[in-house]
């Protein structure tokens, strides 16, 4: 490089390398300035206009009501807590969105090929219609659901367990008792044991072509631990709900408000619908010669399936899906519009007693670190999948 | 003579009977095997079911006087009274608009206006609760599609260049009519507070596409440079805007961004909101853009340094327009779901499409009982812009052979 700087008879305006490091510096000047201006600027004005700002507020008591929450919660805890009450109530919409909402993808979009003229057309226009509407008039809609529907006393029962009415949904949930850490540690034994033999099993296939069936045998050896532990040590019992005192208020087992029920319905309905069109163009992606191939070499259905079409639909399939777990999560704050206390609702609740400013920042890096978990997974993914050795 | 010997004398044998026409047809689609005709049989028992049920209460139970007596309030806020022709002019120039690209192109632009000019007729003339104003207002739609297409020879000559000139033209028109301009008679600009209902979805919508374009390709720009600083000013900044909600974007911008002006300087709330989703959708379009640019053909760049072209001469030349003609119908899709995301304004106060439904349900009290007309009402609006949009960024896809080059 020093070589470069000291080429003769060209002067040092026209030095390549002096060039780049002027220019590199002038933009780092210009960034710095910007930023500096911006958050300068702003300081000032905040001082000036005596707008409150600072993290002081966090200790002390929220004094707002959370109307549910998973950890427990009383107006006299802190803000701190309450913002992780929120959070917590955040992330218990999305995992369960996630999960529910990619199920229902999956099952839309294999629909959505399916040879059954009928069948491949519902899926299309549920594809069609639920994604061309934004969610928020859906969850709009699916509140004004369940809000019309009987009240507790004459609401939907099925099997004596499971209660629908416009105070939400009531189901049978497991409650852990004293053995439940000791089965806890026993499945995870049982998964890493799974996860070990199911390596090994693939390896061996790949080797010697022997069929090993390594998912079966690595999903029989983790359920098995699980269910022969749970046998043994009994660590939960089911409360089913039952309806009790003057309203007839379902108690026991776990308990759905409406606004979690509306929307946990929303997320799911119109991410799936997301998730369908993924699954489909993923499978559709996978070129016919290849399953031609594969049934060519001898492979029979289920084995082109599993080691032909799969792998290479799951490549497409799986990054853009986790961009929509993303959305997904960043959607459920649409959830200040029907009142159940996600991070955003709390947050704009909290802004009557605490600083405003303040808790857009701490809401924002709350999501901002989900997000950077969904990219991390995301990129973890593709340096798992890429293509080696060519 | 045998059938063999018909075959070979130019009349084929006839197909076996139930492999071709509608039994053929439905045996090979619905009914090829038990499993298939079960579920075609529950399908079709439940789709009947809730088909009728539907129409059923669309047409015998909904009370639609909850849309029919406020269409205005749905479709322009509070945008005042005496100055009401104001969008409705805009409506009918980009009617015609629509016809002239019919007549240019043809194809989904006259799929459109036909259908455009069906509905509006069909809305001008069934009887429901519009009065006669409004009706000739409806059903003047078709007519300014008509006069495009009539004038478009004389305007355009089958040119799309000029249509493109057109189309701008007319869009700045309108946009011009419907916010006013200082000191013209009649043109009095309107307070931004009363713009409201749909008008407000597509006036931020369209505003956010287009002001987001130099911005993100400035940003996808700045990622791929070699400057350190550059590079990570603008990764840190689409990272940041992606990775958290538009709502508390749009909860910043209430509490945040007045202060980076001078306090004696007042924003509007429609600016200040305007500007956000401006920088929300920026973030978005620089993702598209370097996605675009990634996919430009390496020999592309290759053979423009061979030719002597200069790195930036090569982006702006090479790289950038091609880059940008492969996202085209990226564009589209951002644009339908930012559409749909400027509903999110809710959260600042302001009466766009959803929160005025929302108001009408819950401020009126012989309305409380009609939500469900309502959003379904506003979901219709939704769906039908969405899905045209989409229906068209799929023709142009296929249009621009992206992917088959």
């Amino acid at each position: 490089m020093n070589q470069l700087l000291y080429v003769q008879g060209v002067p040092f305006w026209r030095n390549v390398v002096v060039l780049r490091w002027a220019v590199q510096i002038v933009s780092a000047i210009l960034v710095i300035a910007v930023i500096a201006g911006f958050f300068v600027n702003v300081s000032a004005e905040i001082a000036a206009r005596d707008i409150p700002f600072g993290y002081g507020f966090l200790d002390r008591e929220a004094q707002i009501p959370i109307g549910e929450s998973v950890i427990g919660y009383h107006p006299s805890d802190s803000f701190a807590y309450g913002l992780l009450v929120a959070a917590l109530n955040t992330v218990k919409a999305s995992v369960l969105g996630v999960i529910l909402a990619t199920l229902l993808g999956i099952l839309v979009g294999v629909a959505r090929l399916s040879p059954n003229w009928l069948l491949n057309r519902i899926a299309l226009v549920y594809i069609e219609v639920f994604r061309n509407i934004p969610l928020l008039v859906q969850l709009l809609f699916w509140f004004l659901i369940v809000l019309s529907l009987p009240t507790v006393r004459e609401g939907y029962i099925a099997f004596d367990a499971f209660y629908l009415s416009n105070s939400g949904v009531n189901l049978p949930w497991p409650v852990p008792q004293d053995g439940f850490w000791p089965w806890a540690l026993a499945t995870v034994i049982g998964i890493v044991v799974a996860v070990i033999v199911a390596r090994r099993l693939h390896w061996r296939e790949t080797e010697t072509g022997k069929p090993s069936y390594p998912i079966l045998a690595g999903l029989a050896i983790a359920i098995g631990v699980s269910v022969i532990a749970l046998l043994i040590l009994g660590p939960m019992t089911i409360e089913v709900p039952t309806p009790e005192g003057r309203f007839g208020r379902p108690q026991g087992g776990a308990e759905l408000s409406g606004s979690f029920t509306a929307l946990l319905a929303g997320l799911v309905i119109y991410t799936s619908s997301f998730i369908a069109e993924i699954v489909r163009a993923g499978i559709q992606s996978v070129s016919k010669g290849q399953t031609e191939a594969a049934r060519s070499v001898g492979l029979s259905g289920m084995l082109t399936l599993r080691h032909v079409t799969f792998p290479q639909a799951l490549r497409v399939i799986i990054p853009p899906t986790i961009s929509q777990f993303l959305n997904l999560t960043k959607n459920s704050s649409l959830a200040a519009a029907i009142g159940y206390p996600d991070l955003v609702s709390v947050a704009s609740t909290m802004t009557q007693t605490a600083p405003a400013i303040s808790l857009i920042l701490v809401v924002m890096l709350t999501y901002l670190a989900m997000s950077l978990t969904y990219s991390l997974i995301g990129n973890l993914y593709n340096r798992a999948i890429r293509f080696r050795g060519t | 003579m045998s059938a063999v010997t018909a075959g070979a004398m130019g009349r084929p044998p006839p197909p076996p009977p139930m492999t071709v026409g509608y039994v053929g047809w439905l045996r090979k689609n619905l009914f090829s095997s038990w499993a298939n005709s079960l579920v075609t049989i529950v399908l079709a028992v439940v789709l009947g079911w809730a088909l009728v049920s539907l129409i059923g209460w669309v047409i015998v139970t909904a009370d639609w006087e909850v849309i029919t007596s406020r269409v205005q309030l749905y479709l322009v806020g509070l945008y005042p009274k005496d100055g009401i022709w104001r969008p409705q002019v805009a409506v009918l120039l980009i009617s015609a608009l629509l016809g002239i690209s019919w007549r240019t192109w043809g194809g989904t632009a006259r799929g459109f206006a036909v259908g455009l000019g069906a509905v509006a007729v069909i809305v001008g003339v069934i009887p429901h609760g519009l009065d006669i104003l409004n009706r000739i207002l409806v059903l003047a739609i078709p007519a300014a599609i008509g006069l495009g297409y009539l004038l478009a020879p004389s305007l355009v000559a089958g040119r799309s260049r000029r249509m493109v000139g057109a189309a701008l033209i007319v869009v700045f028109v309108a946009l011009l009519l419907i916010r006013g301009i200082e000191g013209v008679p009649g043109l009095e600009p309107v307070n931004t507070r009363t713009i409201g209902g749909l008008l407000l979805n597509l006036l931020l919508a369209l505003f956010g596409i287009g002001a987001s374009m130099p911005i993100g390709i400035g940003l996808a720009l700045g990622r791929q440079s070699n400057l350190p600083v550059v590079k990570f000013a603008c990764i840190a900044f689409i990272e940041i805007i992606r990775g958290v909600p538009l709502i508390t974007l749009l909860f910043m911008s209430r509490h945040i961004l007045p202060l980076t002006f001078p306090e004696n300087i007042k924003i509007d709330t429609l600016y200040l909101t305007a500007i956000t989703i401006m920088l929300f959708s920026s973030a978005y379009m620089a993702e598209n853009v370097r996605g675009g640019m990634a996919a430009v053909a390496p020999g592309q760049t290759e053979a423009a340094r061979a030719l002597g072209l200069r790195g930036w001469q090569t982006t702006m030349l090479i790289t950038l327009p091609q880059g940008l003609r492969n996202i085209i119908p990226a564009i589209v899709g951002q644009f339908i779901s930012l559409f749909k995301d400027t509903s999110l304004v809710f959260i600042i106060g302001m009466l766009d499409l959803v929160e005025m439904g929302r108001v009408t349900i819950q401020s009126n009290l012989e309305f409380i009982d009609n939500g469900r007309e309502v959003y379904l009402f506003i979901a219709l609006v939704f769906w039908i812009f969405c899905f045209s949009m989409s229906y068209v960024s799929r023709r142009i896809e296929r249009a621009l052979g992206v992917g088959q080059r």
